[in-house]
């Protein structure tokens, strides 16, 4: 079961094939089993999440049905807050980490009859794009151990890939979702900004925050994300837009040829493949290849500079996060790992100048980029991580300020998207020849997430790379 | 080593891009016209995943 999508689960137990129990247990049981050495879980809600499986097992007995979830087994990063578990947000002083409100996503999602596991490794504070982390143990790769997950959404994108949970929620600041994603293989969506709610969740960057949904297959995020999507007034940044039906919009089976048809993909010629690493470059652009044949239009545009975004976007949340964590910083500095700490101290040093002039060149830059590129294209593609998932050495080894440049560096590609606010969406597209994932992400126009996912799917359907499973059986 | 130095390096070079490309500000660019940007650059009602 555990092997299965989430939708085939849900549509199972809808069935009574099997039941939300069953389910509950064979999740539980492969934690069990494997965590020990993958890390993804800081805290698993054993019984917990059995007295809800129970629960939900009896309301479907008398056809009570919650909602396109019930009986699902997920996991939520350690950033959410759920009433009755702990919240570390990654870091030693859970103490500093007192839930107000329960996260509404989760709230969304439990209310939809998702059975909580329990609560996901990540980065400390989720600063950092490799998902290393002294305090809760480094999650590993469970395509090839001793090698980095990406992160900061570490524990999510493992527990998904090594199939521990159907489905995960992850936070995406200058990449959290869509790098573990990537260095995992399985699929994170980075919703536009304001689409899915905040409240609830730990905020590190209130400009450039997103929750997201992370699943095996671009139709399990479509499904989740209609649940997690829409106006919460816990959230006053989120938007009054209208929630299409993705699934509906995602269509039948394609073909190819012609699913696309209409469709036009853009790949940058400038910024997106500087530097990447040959077999990542390589994938990707047979990932373009693919998308061509199922009937869109690829050409190759020069985007807007993405540099000049991503120092904005950088300035904007080194100064956010150092505000948001001041207390922390200032207190118990020392429980604090030193490459998380130099990066927070680094915002205090931000003037309130620059952090302003910042947020007004980030409106002037997303006008000027959305203008430019989507008058030509409906869709971009582009590389993720720079290259396979490195070595956890790679993360962890070295003086700060390296390791600090090392961080920028692999999380370069995905940082503009957040300070633009694009909904991007990294999809698996092969190997390396070392057995670590490849990926590119679709970028669309903002609260146009349905063209992304519906591109995704597609590609899927056309694809296999979403059906392979990391070696750990 | 001491670590202030690349961090202070490493701010400056991040306000140089403040520093070039701040100057020309309109005064009637204000952080709100980001949401503004998005909202303007959503896909007409009905257009979601059709393209074209």
């Amino acid at each position: 079961m555990t092997d299965w999508t989430l939708e085939g689960l849900a549509t199972a137990i809808r069935a009574g094939k099997i039941s939300p129990v069953e389910a509950t247990q064979a999740c539980l049981a492969r934690i069990e089993r494997l965590d020990g050495g993958l890390r993804a879980f800081i805290t698993v809600d054993h019984a917990g999440a059995l007295e809800t499986a129970r629960r939900l097992e009896a309301e479907a007995r008398r056809g009570a049905w919650r909602g396109p979830l019930h009986g699902v087994p997920l996991a939520f990063k350690d950033l959410c807050f759920i009433r009755g578990l702990p919240t570390s947000c990654g870091t030693k002083t859970a103490e500093y980490f007192l839930a107000e409100q329960d996260c509404t996503v989760v709230a969304r999602l439990t209310g939809a009859g998702a059975v909580t596991l329990g609560k996901l490794n990540m980065t400390e504070l989720a600063m950092g794009p490799f998902g290393d982390n002294a305090h809760h143990g480094h999650a590993q790769n469970p395509w090839r151990a001793g090698h980095c997950t990406g992160g900061s959404s570490s524990g999510s994108a493992v527990a998904v890939a090594a199939g521990l949970a159907l489905g995960a929620v992850g936070s995406d600041t200058g990449g959290s979702i869509r790098l573990p994603a990537a260095a995992c293989g399985i699929v994170g969506l980075k919703p536009t900004y304001g689409r899915v709610s905040r409240a609830g969740a730990m905020p590190l960057s209130w400009s450039n925050d997103h929750v997201g949904p992370m699943a095996r297959t671009v139709r399990d995020c479509a499904l989740l994300l209609q649940v997690m999507a829409g106006p919460d007034p816990l959230d006053a940044t989120s938007s009054p837009a209208p929630v299409p039906d993705y699934l509906a919009s995602l269509g039948g089976l394609a073909s190819l040829g012609g699913s696309l048809a209409g469709l036009r993909v853009g790949v940058p010629e400038n910024f997106f493949f500087r530097g990447v690493h040959a077999e990542m470059d390589t994938a990707v652009r047979k990932a373009a290849d693919v998308i061509a044949q199922l009937g869109a239009r690829v050409l190759e545009l020069h985007v807007p500079d993405p540099q000049t975004m991503s120092d904005v976007t950088n300035i904007v949340s080194r100064s956010e996060a150092s505000t948001i964590h001041a207390r922390l910083l200032r207190e118990r500095p020392h429980d604090v790992q030193p490459v998380v700490r130099s990066r927070l101290e680094l915002g205090t040093r931000i003037p309130a100048y620059d952090y302003l002039q910042a947020l007004r060149l980030r409106a002037r830059l997303t006008r000027a980029f959305i203008a430019e590129v989507f008058a030509e294209v409906d869709v971009l593609v582009a590389p993720v991580i720079p290259e396979p998932a490195p070595s956890l050495a790679h993360a962890t080894d070295g003086p700060v300020h390296e390791l600090v440049a090392r961080q920028g560096r692999f999380s370069r590609l995905t940082r503009p998207f957040n300070g633009l606010g694009l909904p991007a969406l990294s999809v698996p597209c092969g190997f390396s020849a070392a057995g670590l994932p490849l990926a590119f992400q679709l970028v669309g126009r903002p609260f146009d997430e349905a063209t992304v996912l519906r591109v995704g799917d597609s590609y899927q359907q056309a694809t296999d790379w979403h059906t392979r499973r990391p070696p750990l059986d | 080593m001491d670590e202030s130095r690349p961090q202070q390096a490493e701010v400056a070079a991040l306000l140089g891009v403040i520093e070039r490309m701040a100057a020309d500000l309109a005064l009637a660019e204000e952080p709100a016209r980001f949401i503004a940007a998005l909202e303007a650059g959503r896909p007409p009602a009905g257009d979601e995943a059709g393209g074209g």
